[in-house]
């Protein structure tokens, strides 16, 4: 599961809720990008350095490239270690160093939105996962991948949506009974979203182990309500049988003008004979056409 | 005898005398005949613009969206100086269908492009622009189409024969059509159309820096560049007649993708309440004035899905001239209604415009939904089979997938089962 999340570049937004936290699932993940070789950068708000770093072994942990914002967030110690640019600036500047691909792992996004404008984050964001075909960026850089952890509790829909829609691939944390699971929106452009949902625990040392489902417990007896067919006992049919089905496919419809009709006017049955007025002239009609002075008895 | 003479010459002299008046003509009486292409003409000249028509109904100049089907349900086109908007489906697949299909109208009418995004670059959207049909190829494949179909249909209605004499919505292409192309959406549009058409690119990160700290002032910042932009362009191309020496008129078209959504700076769906942001709102009646004096056409996609104020849609909704919903069937419980398979979602006609005219030209069909095929994007109406079970209140057909489900045992199976009474 986790290579299909790491395969495609972008966002990756893990949602995670009070009841099933996702920071587990963001340091596997991390744990399994930096095994493989690229380069990660950890954007640290929420938790210490010893703490995100507690649980990795030490060849991961050599690999992680880490920014803390948590200790001195606002730089009020002025050491000269924060990005000049923020938080912001120093997501920028990760996906200009090198030419591979890059993991940026922030911990977490809603530290971020919580602390700047939800616009400027979601241009950063994209900024970063297609950083590679903009023009100002100097040399073309490998693919970028972000991972975001976001506590969907504490926005409201709008700020939700708007990064939703910016993600290319959505995770959303869930589970029951004490079984973890995992709810996948696979978005491609130009294709249609892929769901896939995965039961799983972690190890700790941040191995995943899939799992199956949690063990139904005992059902709930569905009560069965016999089902009565109405047209068992008719006095009259409802079906036709087949040879009844044969003569009313072959009755002429009386609005249809079918071949039959069309030779029975035309041709004049032998029960029919055309029909003929007979006039008698009285004596008071009018024979002359032309005179209209006839009957003025002058 | 003098008289018989004088009445034998009499003709005569009449004839020398019709003779000496004029060469051609054998009356004095002459037509007055408005001279043509002279300055100052008498008669008004009709403006035709290529891939434009004049409406039938109100006189507006129309051009078309890129989908006949879609120009048939507007009136017979886009009015020119109008704004159609797109609200969006919610994973965005098939509303950048009808953007490219009304671009690539526009290359192959031969009118200016000008296309404005945030999100992607506006070269690589042109390159996905779908390849306009060849009249022979698209009359034979949407022939078999509608062959397919005609000839289930002939088997069916044997007692309602008459309704197959009703139109069809779906209609085949007019073989020599200036106004409507077709395009097969699984091919690329060729590199010789785009390098023969003019266009013009509004990619948003490479205008506005935004390291820079913009006070948000009257409009959001990228609103502003932008208006600033298809300004420029209107006013040297001489879109609004300023340039008089032009020797041949032609429209603009305009393609602004995910309007109102974060990337172009506008925080109007992060927020629940709308507060004081009125740049979307502004940006659009600005940009309808810029339109409506110039010979232009544009067409918006807002994903209005993301846009929490019902206020603020309604707003938008007003200041847009003609509204087109998609809604897809993704992820909703529609999607495995076996009533709605045959589609990938509806289409909801949500707004006409009333140009000079008291009356709009709305078309009595209020179910359409659409199917984006591998080569065509189609509507068409949907046929939803009668409300027959008692718990379904008439006014709403959203609860026909509810009722679906609810149908139990009982008289209910067999209104919505396959079993059907034969009397």
């Amino acid at each position: 599961m986790l290579e299909s999340l790491l395969a495609i570049g972008g966002l990756v937004l893990l949602r995670d809720s009070v009841e099933w936290e996702g920071r587990s699932l963001l340091k596997a993940l991390v744990k399994k990008s930096a095994l493989s070789g690229e380069q990660v950068h950890v954007l640290g708000c929420e938790v210490s350095e010893e703490e995100f770093r507690e649980g990795f072994e030490s060849d991961v942990n050599s690999r992680l490239i880490y920014h803390d914002l948590f200790r001195d967030p606002l730089n009020w110690s002025k050491t000269g270690e924060a990005h000049p640019g923020g938080p912001l600036g120093a997501l920028r500047a990760m996906c200009r160093t090198d030419s591979c691909s890059i993991t940026i792992a922030v911990d977490s996004l809603s530290w971020l939105l919580l602390h700047l404008p939800c616009t400027e984050l979601c241009q950063t964001l994209h900024v970063l996962s297609h950083g590679n075909s903009y023009p100002g960026v100097n040399p073309p850089v490998g693919q970028v991948r972000v991972l975001g952890l976001l506590h969907e509790e504490l926005h409201g829909q709008g700020p939700l949506g708007a990064l939703s829609s910016l993600a290319q691939t959505e995770v959303t944390m869930d589970g029951k009974m004490g079984q973890a699971s995992v709810h996948i929106l696979y978005r491609r452009p130009q294709q249609r979203p892929a769901y896939q949902t995965q039961w799983f625990s972690i190890l700790p040392d941040f191995n995943l182990d899939l799992q199956e489902g949690p063990l139904e417990s005992q059902q709930q007896p569905s009560s069965h309500v016999p089902l009565v067919d109405p047209t068992t006992h008719l006095t009259f049919n409802l079906h036709l049988s087949k040879k009844e089905r044969e003569a009313k496919d072959n009755l002429t419809l009386p609005f249809q003008f079918s071949s039959e009709k069309q030779q029975a006017l035309l041709r004049p049955g032998p029960g029919q004979s055309s029909s003929h007025i007979f006039y008698e002239p009285d004596v008071y009609d009018d024979l002359d056409q032309e005179d209209p002075d006839e009957d003025l008895d002058i | 005898m003098a008289a018989v003479a004088t009445g034998a010459s009499g003709p005569q002299c009449a004839e020398a005398l019709a003779a000496a008046a004029g060469n051609s003509s054998s009356t004095s009486f002459r037509r007055r005949v408005p001279k043509a292409g002279g300055a100052e003409s008498s008669g008004p000249r009709l403006v035709s613009i290529s891939g434009t028509r004049p409406s039938v109904r109100n006189g507006q100049l129309l051009v078309s969206t890129g989908l006949p089907a879609l120009d048939q349900l507007l009136g017979g086109g886009l009015a020119v100086g109008t704004v159609l908007l797109i609200e969006e489906d919610k994973y965005n697949i098939y509303s950048p269908m009808l953007f490219k299909y009304f671009l690539a109208e526009g290359i192959v009418s031969g009118h200016t492009l000008l296309v404005a995004s945030a999100k992607e670059d506006p070269t690589d959207i042109l390159k996905e622009l779908p390849a306009p049909l060849r009249d022979d190829n698209s009359k034979k494949e949407l022939d078999e189409d509608i062959c397919h179909k005609t000839a289930e249909n002939n088997t069916k209605m044997k007692i309602a024969w008459r309704y197959q004499l009703l139109p069809k919505m779906e209609v085949g292409p007019v073989s020599s059509s200036r106004f409507g192309h077709y395009y097969d959406a699984s091919k690329k549009i060729s590199e010789k159309l785009l390098e023969a058409s003019k266009w013009h690119r509004f990619f948003l990160p490479e205008k506005v820096s935004s390291t820079l700290k913009v006070e948000p002032c009257f409009l959001t910042h990228g609103y502003g560049k932008l208006l600033q932009f298809i300004q420029n362009i209107i006013y040297e191309e001489g879109f609004d007649g300023s340039n008089p020496q032009k020797k041949q008129k032609n429209i603009l078209r305009i393609g602004i993708q995910s309007l109102g959504s974060p990337l172009w700076g506008d925080a109007i769906s992060c927020t629940e309440s709308c507060g004081n942001n009125h740049s979307l709102t502004k940006f659009l009646y600005v940009l309808r004035g810029l339109l409506r004096t110039s010979l232009s056409a544009c067409i918006i996609t807002m994903p209005t899905h993301l846009i929490q104020s019902k206020a603020i849609i309604a707003r938008v909704k007003n200041l847009s001239d003609t509204v087109v919903g998609l809604e897809s069937f993704i992820g909703s419980e529609r999607e495995t209604n076996p009533l709605y398979k045959d589609y990938h979602g509806l289409i909801h006609i949500r707004q006409i415009p009333r140009l000079n005219n008291l009356i709009c030209d709305e078309s009595d069909v209020k179910d359409l939904a659409f199917k984006l095929k591998r080569k065509l994007f189609t509507i068409e109406r949907l046929h939803l089979p009668p409300d027959l079970s008692d718990t379904v209140s008439r006014s709403s057909k959203q609860d026909l997938a509810d009722s679906a489900k609810l149908l139990g045992p009982g008289c209910g199976t067999m209104a919505g089962g396959k079993k059907h009474l034969d009397f």
